[in-house]
């Protein structure tokens, strides 16, 4: 196959996996990098540096959206980002001097996690404002979300421990190049208490954030391949805009099964290529 | 915040348009000299240290004769790229120090921070 064929191919492949990321509400990130390694025979690096741009460049470009609608709460986002880029430091130090066998695994089980958090019913249990964490009360973190016309009011509980999590999701994101935005909802939805909305409209201006403080030292080691982002980082994007338009239309828990299934065996297949066992 | 919200978006919007189609021309720029040999990520082998120089980079990117460069177009559309979220951080924390809010305006500088401090680790 020579390189523009090879090119339209990868970039029909990121299309699909940015079209799936948005309308099963998984990154693309996290489903590029294995499509690039297990159907392209990508090295692992390369795969990662693609993946940490396109995350990058959907996050940019979903944040417009966002921040109109007045939902994302830029204070918790701005606090959380000193966790999460520190993390994501962290995590891309490590991935330049890890076994990609070994990085190959990890992405595999994170991946697997990704797929149980997902699954995971979202916890309907809010705080009232009055309730909120000390902490949270002195950095002025709860606020208030357009309800139906109303702007309703919210608290925001355990501060500490979700700052932690976000930092753990920013190791993530800097270790396996992916924007980890399954992993900073857990923290904002199930530890912080935040209203579901606020979480992933916050979590979307987060990532890009945090992608970016690992993606310099990707750069450094020569992760990004400029004729690999290219295709990837575009396709992404523009499966990322397609599949934003298709929610409303698409069959969306059907969906969601038949992937988070195909997704689980895609993690299954980077951990045997990890461990280099062949399978299927 | 909110008229700061909107230009935020815009700018993020624009700048990340600009960025695709500089990557989208890169491409092809590229591809367009190469068009008959087989892609070489299956291997890895790190990319050379002028990827890491926009004036380099734009450079080389129209340098005649050395198509093999071209690629450097598409590493500019990155740069762009990667360049809006410390600009997204750096305005939410201009707009909070002219809000008179400190302590926002000191935390958007420390995430500043840290984002410059990776492109120099």
């Amino acid at each position: 196959m020579t390189e523009p064929l090879f090119d339209i191919a990868v970039a029909m492949a990121s299309f699909f996996a940015g079209l799936l990321g948005a309308l099963i509400g998984l990154g693309g990130g996290i489903i590029i990098t294995p499509l690039l390694v297990l159907c392209f025979g990508i090295d692992i690096r390369y795969a990662m540096g693609a993946a940490l741009c396109s995350v990058i460049a959907t996050s940019s470009g979903a944040a417009a959206a966002y921040l109109r609608d007045g939902i994302s709460n830029m204070r918790i986002g701005m606090f959380l980002c000193i966790a999460t880029t520190i993390g994501a430091v962290c995590g891309a130090l490590l991935a330049v001097v890890m076994n990609p066998s070994v990085l190959a695994v990890i992405f595999g089980v994170a991946l697997l996690v990704t797929v149980l958090l997902s699954l995971k019913k979202k916890s309907g249990a809010l705080v009232e404002p009055e309730g909120s964490d000390p902490l949270a009360k002195s950095l002025r973190l709860p606020d208030e979300m357009p309800v139906a016309g109303m702007q309703v009011p919210y608290g925001v509980a355990n501060v500490i421990p979700g700052f932690i999590v976000m930092w753990v999701a920013g190791v993530l994101s800097g270790l396996l190049g992916i924007g980890s935005g399954a992993f900073k909802v857990l923290a904002m939805d199930q530890i912080m208490r935040l209203p579901f909305k606020v979480t992933t409209a916050t979590s979307n201006f987060m990532i890009g954030v945090t992608a970016a403080a690992s993606v310099g030292i990707y750069l450094k080691k020569g992760y990004l391949d400029p004729s690999l982002v290219a295709p990837v980082a575009l396709g992404v994007l523009a499966g990322a805009f397609a599949g934003a338009r298709l929610l409303t239309v698409a069959p969306v828990k059907l969906l969601r099964i038949i992937f988070l299934v195909a997704v689980s065996i895609i993690a299954v297949q980077m951990i045997a290529r990890g461990l280099g066992v062949s399978i299927g | 915040m909110n008229r700061f919200s909107i230009l935020l978006a815009r700018v993020m919007v624009t700048g990340t348009l600009v960025a695709a189609a500089i990557i989208a021309v890169g491409l092809l720029w590229y591809l367009s000299a190469h068009s008959s040999e087989l892609p070489g990520d299956h291997i890895f082998r790190g990319e050379p240290k002028y990827l890491e120089n926009p004036v380099q980079m734009a450079r080389r990117a129209f340098e005649p004769g050395v198509v093999g460069e071209r690629r450097s177009l598409v590493m500019i559309g990155i740069f762009l790229l990667l360049l809006n979220p410390p600009i997204r951080v750096f305005l939410a924390g201009a707009g909070y120090w002219m809000e008179r809010d400190r302590l926002y305006a000191v935390i958007s500088a420390i995430v500043f921070a840290v984002l410059l401090v990776s492109f120099f680790l």
